[in-house]
């Protein structure tokens, strides 16, 4: 009984912002970002001078909330299942589009599907880089292709997990390339790198900030990137659609998003400060130093973006298929 | 050596700048606190007060994220002793003797020496980690998945040493723990386990849960349902300072767990909680009264303590070395400084020796903070014991529900942790132990992943276990134990655990 009791006060007391809500002007309390991811991932440190820059220009509190679990399925169900009310947004990952993808494979209920959510804002899109250890001898992206062919399944790289970004990074390279790799998941971006650093695995498809401390140490080498046009980091790395795999593109990107059904008003408010907040020198400044270039897109031109993407990535969940069910 | 000594007075004259000490010391504090709120352990610690770095330059930064790093191993064994509580999952195995202690009106000794040992351990181990850190750095990489997995094999004869009484019973348990470690995604096939259309469950039954609910909850569970409350314990001030028996079995058990602990720690992956139970079975095989472990060895609180304390400085031996994210906490940190702008690898010392030397001599200064900071409050901490149980044990609960969500914002945590409190009940009223279940849920998902990734590595060919050199040292090392095991069996028919049993028999009529 006095559990009941005290439930109930608890509720009232959560719902008196929504009441404030519904008569004061947009922003009126504090929003959240959830970020799917633990703290130090790309998401998090994506969502933090965000967060910062759109309290500044909102002029009220905008606070990051990590949510993680199950490969960020965790974070993203709960946003999308959110009250549409502006108060609650998402700062996802590519992964996103894949989450929905996979529980199809497997013919489970979805957590989220992809139409539960509204893009806002693509933030920062970056390349996936081809790093391989510096003592293999393949010195350019067109060796290491001929060098799979000749040995199918012989070669190995390390990705984030399956079906994550850094595998579909791979998948979308070998389905391009029309190669076979031997593919060892791990448990995350951290663990990846280290299994090809302890010389584990041969390749790996990598976040450019991740590895260039590697690469300027001599310890990786990079092949080529994902990108549309060459990393300003890495000019002398190609892309592999200068090298002729114009499948193969792939990008790491983070973007925000609100739950559908979020009032038109509260959405051109958010995107309105969104577009002063990128400019804003508390996500500039990070954003540099992380050497993460900053890529913003808004309505349209996000949206086309977005779908390219989820295409692109569906079409390679289904490619790589159910693990189990492969045959020798 | 010269070079080394230089690079160290030019850390210290960064450590010990009035303003570094200052975040040091609040790091400290941090994580002491942060490590006495059961649940709550260094990994969200370090989650949690990362952003309220991101204003600070990047020594400061470390400095004081680390600082809470090895402040919250220091904290999390307050409440194991004093409540069977662990503060964060590698105090599990202090709650099972530093309780026992303090039943015994030993509170203030088991966090004395506790304090102690981290101490001695976290200094000690700082001196390796600057001395060897380049080339064993070099050395944890070379452990991959069959080398991890022949680790955790060893990890689990550990079993044989954590439980006196039946055999089977502690077998059973670890089973079960093992079946719950099953729980979540499959990370080789994407494939979502028992989940019962929970998205939370997708990463398993977090070991903090688990382990609070196990003990601490279950603990409480018990005490309110004996017919009599439990006599109030109140500690008198002499009693604080262990005696001088207690200091010198604790001696050789901190010098081992130290280097157990920083041989652990320095490999990839979730290490630091396996120290401690390493240490815990090794402090027990070579005791002379393995028959006190359990009900309050000041040996089985030495150990474990001083060897997560290590193994919190072994871990980050890659990452400072080589850039190396080794695990999560590690992570973070690399993260902390890439946000402000250094990129870690192994050029960090070279690009930027005043933070590396500044960061490692601020080690040696936090350890001593802390030390200096947990001897008074021992005596503090022990007048928690005097609270009279129906005030204790509610705010307990409050406090263990709070650090549970905490962790995650997850409410899905508080309702494992609730029923593994009411599963840990019944497991008591039948005698059954549950600090092999924690075990279990521990090593059962790395050992799944490592088995199996070893596979995908060698395309499903088993020799790729005895391929590897190190690899193969482990597994004879495991095989030999067992062997060992095996003959003592035979040839004495009864070993100490038949003796405990025996023992215990005869209690009861």
């Amino acid at each position: 009984m006095t559990i009941r009791v005290s439930a109930l006060v608890l509720a009232l007391v959560l719902m008196m912002p929504a009441f404030a809500a519904a008569q004061d002007a947009y922003p009126s309390r504090p929003i959240s970002i959830v970020a799917p991811f633990p703290p130090g991932g790309v998401a998090d440190l994506t969502a933090r001078p965000i967060a910062a820059a759109l309290e500044k220009v909102l002029k009220s509190p905008v606070a990051v909330v990590n949510k993680s679990g199950a490969a960020g399925a965790v974070g993203m169900s709960f946003v999308a299942n959110a009250k549409p009310d502006g108060y609650t947004l998402l700062l996802s990952l590519s992964s996103i589009s894949i989450i929905p993808e996979a529980d199809k494979l497997f013919g489970r209920k979805p957590a989220y599907t992809v139409d539960q959510l509204v893009p806002l804002a693509l933030l920062s899109a970056d390349p996936t880089i081809l790093v391989v250890r510096s003592e293999l001898p393949w010195k350019t992206a067109k060796e290491f292709i001929e060098d799979a062919k000749k040995r199918p399944g012989q070669i190995s790289y390390s990705s984030s997990g399956i079906y994550g970004t850094l595998h579909m990074a791979m998948e979308l390279l070998s389905h391009a390339a029309d190669i076979k790799l031997r593919h060892l998941p791990t448990a995350g971006a951290g663990p990846a790198i280290n299994a090809i650093l302890g010389g584990h695995v041969d390749v790996l498809a990598s976040g450019p900030a991740a590895v260039i401390a590697h690469i300027e140490s001599g310890k990786l080498r990079p092949l080529a990137s994902w990108g549309d046009k060459r990393h300003p980091a890495l000019p002398d790395v190609p892309t592999f659609r200068e090298l002729g795999y114009p499948g193969a593109e792939f990008y790491i990107w983070a973007g925000l998003f609100a739950p559908r059904g979020t009032p038109a008003p509260v959405v051109a408010k958010l995107n309105e400060a969104l577009r002063q907040a990128v400019n804003a020198p508390e996500f500039k400044g990070p954003m540099e130093k992380l050497k993460t270039p900053i890529a913003f897109k808004q309505g349209e031109e996000f949206q086309k973006f977005f779908d390219t993407d989820a295409r692109r990535l569906a079409e390679g969940v289904k490619r790589v298929g159910r693990i189990e069910e492969k045959k020798k | 050596m010269a070079e080394t000594l230089q690079n160290l007075y030019l850390g210290f004259s960064v450590a010990l700048a009035p303003d570094i000490l200052l975040y040091a010391f609040a790091g400290c504090l941090i994580g002491t606190l942060v490590g006495v709120l059961p649940g709550v352990g260094p990994l969200a610690g370090i989650s949690l007060l990362l952003p309220a770095t991101f204003g600070l330059d990047a020594t400061r930064a470390i400095v004081m994220l680390a600082g809470i790093y090895y402040g919250a191993m220091y904290g999390g064994s307050t409440t194991s002793i004093l409540m069977r509580i662990p503060g964060e999952a590698a105090s599990v195995m202090t709650c099972i003797d530093g309780y026992a202690m303090a039943r015994k009106g030993r509170a203030g000794a088991a966090l004395a020496i506790a304090a102690v040992g981290s101490y001695v351990a976290g200094t000690v181990s700082i001196v390796l980690l600057m001395f060897l850190a380049p080339p064993l750095a070099a050395f944890a990489l070379r452990f991959g998945p069959p080398e991890y997995l022949a680790l955790l094999l060893l990890g689990l004869l550990v079993l044989a040493y954590m439980s006196g009484g039946s055999m089977v019973k502690s077998l059973a348990m670890a089973a079960l723990g093992l079946l719950l470690g099953m729980v979540g995604i499959d990370q080789m096939s994407g494939y979502f386990r028992f989940h019962y259309g929970l998205v939370e469950l997708g990463d398993g039954l977090g070991v903090v849960p688990v382990a609070v609910g196990l003990f601490g909850v279950a603990e409480i569970l018990t005490t309110a349902g004996q017919a009599k409350p439990p006599e109030v314990i109140r500690p008198r001030l002499r009693e604080l300072l262990p005696s001088r028996r207690e200091w010198r079995e604790s001696a050789a058990p901190i010098g081992r767990g130290t280097f157990l602990g920083f041989l652990i720690g320095i490999i990839p992956g979730s290490a630091h909680i396996i120290s401690s139970f390493v240490s815990y079975a090794v402090e027990r095989r070579l005791s002379r009264r393995p028959e006190e472990f359990g009900k309050g060895a000041v040996a089985g609180v030495a150990g474990p303590e001083s060897a997560n304390n290590s193994a919190t400085s072994g871990a980050l031996v890659p990452m400072l070395a080589l850039g190396v994210p080794s695990g999560p906490i590690p992570a973070i940190l690399l993260a902390a400084m890439m946000v402000h702008g250094v990129s870690p690898g192994p050029l960090l010392i070279r690009q930027q020796p005043e933070l590396f030397w500044g960061f490692i001599a601020s080690m040696y200064v936090g350890n001593l903070v802390l030390l200096i900071l947990n001897l008074p409050l021992v005596g503090l901490f022990v007048n928690v014991l005097r609270v009279p149980y129906p005030y204790l044990y509610p705010a307990i609960l409050a406090f263990a529900i709070l650090g549970v969500y905490a962790v995650n914002s997850s409410v899905i945590d508080v309702w494992i942790m609730l029923l593994m409190g009411a599963l840990g009940y019944v497991l008591r009223k039948l005698d059954f132990e549950t600090a092999p279940i924690v075990l279990g849920v521990v090593l059962a998902p790395m050992i799944e992943m490592s088995l199996r990734q070893s596979l995908a590595l060698s395309d499903g060919h088993y020799g790729i276990f005895l391929e590897r050199p190190i690899a193969v040292t482990l597994l004879a090392v495991g095989l030999v134990l067992v062997l060992f095991n095996l003959w003592s069996f035979v040839r004495r028919g009864l070993d100490w655990r038949a003796r405990i049993a025996l023992a215990e028999k005869g209690e009861q009529t």
